[in-house]
């Protein structure tokens, strides 16, 4: 079908050599001049137009040639730089040995030889380039911003039509396989209807499709012609046979002109759509009986098929573009509802419909730890299994996809129906875990002219090259597959992978944290339980221990004695109120949300000062608090935290006179720090690791009252800030605690 | 000579009450109290404040579970893997009666483990049977002093 296809048959097609025909078409002659003006080669048909034989013209100025006046009306236009590697029409000219028509001459500069072709034409006058622009204009004005391709081909061929008066103009494009698939058709009726069909990639070899690539327009008059060779054969200057890549005249393959004579087009032209660079089809013209199309309108039809794939690619970037963000507008709402809930599987679960959306799939399955779970149209558990199998020992990458998954897996067989396609997406680097989509089958019918399956049947005949010879219409049905994955859905999924492994490794960390805070509220509740059983205990016994002591002593007893167990049973009853009550502050400050707001430290340290000079009347203390930053921080639990130290300062200098105790404050870039330091008895360093446990004590009691747990307690406060605690003493006692509080605080 | 009883106590009011029924029970053994886990293993290497203490080793030591510094499972520790002290006798004194601390405990050889009654008259007579047991019926490790029965 199509006018430039050489052909077919047995590979060979691939390596005719259809730049260098060495010949042309003899509705015109050529003539190559080198660089001094002299006629260097000349085709064979020279003698029919110009009266002398080819022999006869070389060596020749274009004078001698083609007489003078026509080498005037052409000289001043064959100047250097003027001509170029393509085509360019110089003149109409007429010969001055007769004729009734004149000849269009194009002239082109290759391989170092002004290349003259000399084109025919039934008119007298010069080639006419006005209808080019009504032609174009027209065009335009009948394209709407929201016509398909379909449509603007339609309308392109239409158009070709009217100015070059063939019979048939295809508009088809080649698809991913290189097949042609007819688009658009507009037809007088002379030749059959190929609207529709398609087209095997192997209709047109590559090397053709290379050229239909630098050439975009290329016209065959009549099949039946009999080619002009060029004399002599080979390009006098390079000595090589002549590229005509660029000539209007070239001559086709003889294989090619039987493909024509065989799909009953005598005349064929054709003009190539370029979209992005690439070939991506081909206006096709055919007409039974043979068909001049002059340079001016073959102009015409070139301008149109450069302004019809300009508007298509638009066209497809912009349908590819709505297609992406439409893609992109699903995955950013399917990445939302991502994050909504705990569990991961869960919450993939919610936003099924969504996903399949997003990549047009009837199914979709998550497996994540054994665990399977579909929705849609999918195969059944165990086929998932079975293909999650095959996916891990045979696929590798970011991502899998095929539209064609039972041609790999042929276990897919099974269930081609629901899942002929699949886009498999493996989401973690360990683990076997899988976001699956399937495509249903996409059984369709594909009319190809010709049966694409026969072509390697068909030699047998006398020549290395058979052309084909049939084009009767075939159909055939194809089975499993499925619409194929578009590239901007593969690219999304990739993204889409991307974001959820974030998701995930943030999932973990958090994981992680919680697994951390679990732990230590394990730890804590521990001690919580031993600190009842064991500290809370004591207490109680002693106070029994001395009630029983007084009663049995019972006035025998000297009343000293007497008042200090009562003093010790007041103070057991004390201490145990006070555990109770610290055990039950510091399991609130596990569980209490965080309120921070700005913080003014100032104001915090006075007021905790303030309520400690209470209990340090007659004590001399020296208080030397800097000026503290601000920070954001929750002002009841940083209170608390600051009483714990500062009250633990005061109780160490106790011996002290004076007491000093310094509080201080700095920023940095992530942090503000906080430093309490006092004279005091200092402690024990070997244990500083036990000094912010719970329930953990460094000195006496009856040195230094406490329950333990003050220590444990801003450890608490100051961690659930983000921040840390430490602790320093130094040999000669003194002690200094230092806390952190990050300008950040951490999201719990 | 009677071999003296070491009591490691921290709490003041433990340490009063214990010295309160030791008193009850009559026994004429020397009550030598330290009040921590280092004052403790001090005692027992002679070193520090002790020094110049008689040499020996205590009859028994009356072990507080719950002390500031070292606590008492680590002295334990310490005891049982000091040849000269392994083989003395130590009664862990506590209020826990935590599984896991009597499970340690035990995996360090303790002697015994006895969880501080509180009802007054069961912690004397708790304190009293320890004494005398260990104390007085307790033949002690072969290399101690020998117990010398007090003349009355």
């Amino acid at each position: 079908m199509t006018n430039a296809s050489t052909t077919l048959d047995l590979g060979s097609c691939d390596r005719e050599p259809i730049r260098t025909p060495g010949s042309i078409q003899p509705h015109g002659f050529l003539l190559a001049l080198d660089a001094g003006g002299t006629v260097v080669q000349a085709s064979e048909n020279v003698e029919s137009y110009l009266g002398k034989p080819p022999e006869a013209v070389l060596g020749c100025t274009l004078a001698d040639a083609v007489g003078a006046d026509a080498a005037v009306q052409l000289l001043p236009e064959l100047g250097r730089g003027q001509v170029r590697e393509r085509p360019g029409f110089v003149a109409t000219i007429r010969l001055a040995t007769g004729g009734t028509g004149g000849f269009d001459v194009l002239a082109h500069y290759y391989d170092e030889l002004t290349m003259l072709e000399f084109e025919a034409v039934t008119r007298s006058g010069a080639a006419d380039f006005r209808h080019v622009f009504p032609l174009v204009g027209d065009f335009l004005q009948q394209l709407d911003d929201n016509d398909t391709v379909e449509d603007m081909s339609r309308t392109a061929a239409r158009e070709i039509r009217a100015v070059t008066g063939f019979g048939r103009v295809l508009v088809y494009k080649f698809d991913n396989d290189d097949h042609g698939h007819v688009l658009a058709e507009s037809n007088d009726g002379s030749l059959p209807s190929y609207l529709g069909q398609r087209f095997p990639a192997t209709d047109i070899p590559k090397q053709a499709r290379e050229l239909y690539a630098s050439n975009r327009i290329r016209l065959i008059s009549d099949a039946n012609y009999r080619p002009a060779r060029l004399v002599p054969a080979d390009n006098p200057v390079t000595n090589a046979p002549n590229d005509l890549s660029f000539a209007a005249l070239r001559s086709v393959s003889p294989v090619h002109l039987q493909y024509m004579r065989n799909m009953g087009t005598l005349a064929s032209m054709s003009v190539s759509l370029m979209v992005k660079g690439r070939l991506w089809g081909l206006i096709s013209c055919h007409n039974a009986a043979p068909c001049h199309v002059p340079f001016d309108k073959r102009t015409a039809c070139e301008q149109l098929g450069q302004i019809l794939a300009l508007r298509i690619t638009s066209r497809e970037d912009a349908d590819e573009l709505q297609f992406r963000l439409e893609v992109r507008r699903t995955m950013v709402s399917v990445l939302a509802g991502l994050t909504q809930g705990a569990d991961f599987v869960e919450n993939m679960g919610s936003v099924f419909p969504q996903l399949l959306h997003f990549a047009r799939a009837g199914g979709a399955a998550v497996v994540v730890d054994d665990r399977v779970v579909t929705f849609g149209d999918t195969p059944d558990e165990p086929q998932i299994r079975a293909l999650i199998g095959w996916l891990d020992q045979h696929t590798h990458g970011d991502l899998y996809h095929t539209d064609r998954l039972a041609e790999q897996f042929p276990a897919a067989r099974a269930f081609q129906d629901r899942a002929s396609g699949l886009l498999a997406m493996p989401i973690s680097r360990i683990h076997k875990h899988y976001l699956l989509w399937f495509r249903a089958e996409f059984v369709h019918t594909v009319d190809w002219a010709g049966n694409p399956h026969d072509k390697e049947t068909v030699p047998g005949a006398p020549q290395q090259l058979s052309p084909r010879t049939s084009f009767a219409s075939w159909r055939e049905t194809i089975h499993g597959r499925s619409a194929p994955w578009h590239p901007g859905e593969i690219e999304m999924a990739l993204e889409f992978r991307t974001a959820l492994l974030g998701i995930a490794l943030e999932r973990a960390e958090q994981m992680a944290e919680l697994a951390e805070e679990l732990g230590r509220a394990n730890k804590e509740l521990e001690a919580f339980s031993y600190s009842v059983s064991h500290d809370l205990r004591a207490p109680l016994r002693h106070i029994v221990g001395f009630s029983d002591l007084l009663l049995e002593a019972a006035g025998s007893d000297t009343p000293e004695k007497r008042g200090r167990f009562l003093k010790n049973i007041k103070e057991s009853a004390r201490l145990a109120g006070k555990l109770v009550d610290d055990l039950l502050s510091f399991s609130q400050m596990g569980r209490a949300s965080l309120r921070p707001v700005r913080v003014n430290m100032n104001d915090l340290v006075r007021s905790c000062v303030d309520k400690l000079m209470l209990d340090t009347q007659g004590r001399n203390v020296q208080w030397h608090v800097g000026s503290l930053p601000e920070i954001v921080a929750d002002p009841t639990f940083i209170q608390l935290a600051l009483y714990n130290l500062l009250s633990n300062a005061v109780k160490f200098t106790g011996q002290k006179d004076p007491a000093i105790i310094r509080v201080d404050g700095r920023t940095s870039a992530a942090e503000t720090v906080f430093e309490i330091s006092d004279n005091g008895v200092g402690f024990n360093m070997d244990y500083v690791h036990k000094l912010f446990g719970v329930f953990q004590r460094l000195h006496r009691m009856e040195d230094f009252q406490g329950t333990g747990i003050g220590l444990a307690n801003v450890r608490r406060i100051v961690e659930r800030h983000g921040g840390r605690v430490e602790a320093q003493s130094g040999p000669r006692g003194g002690a200094t605690f230092t806390f952190t509080i990050p300008n950040t605080l951490p999201s719990v | 000579m009677l071999k003296p009883i070491l009591l490691v106590e921290d709490n003041p009011h433990d340490l009063e009450l214990t010295l309160i029924a030791l008193e009850k029970s009559q026994l004429a053994n020397e009550v030598i109290v330290v009040r921590d886990g280092a004052e403790a293993l001090d005692y027992l290497y002679a070193r520090g404040d002790y020094a110049a203490r008689q040499r020996g080793n205590p009859a028994v030591v009356l072990l507080d579970l719950k002390l500031p510094k070292v606590d008492g499972l680590e002295v334990l520790r310490e005891i049982r893997t000091t040849p000269d002290l392994r083989a003395m006798p130590v009664v862990m004194l506590t209020s826990s009666r935590e599984e896991q601390d009597l499970i340690r405990s035990y995996e360090l050889n303790v002697n015994a483990y006895v969880v501080k009654p509180v009802d007054f008259k069961e912690f004397v007579r708790a304190i009293s049977d320890l004494g005398i047991f260990w104390a007085v019926l307790n033949e002690p490790p072969p290399g101690s002093h020998r117990y010398v029965r007090p003349q009355n």
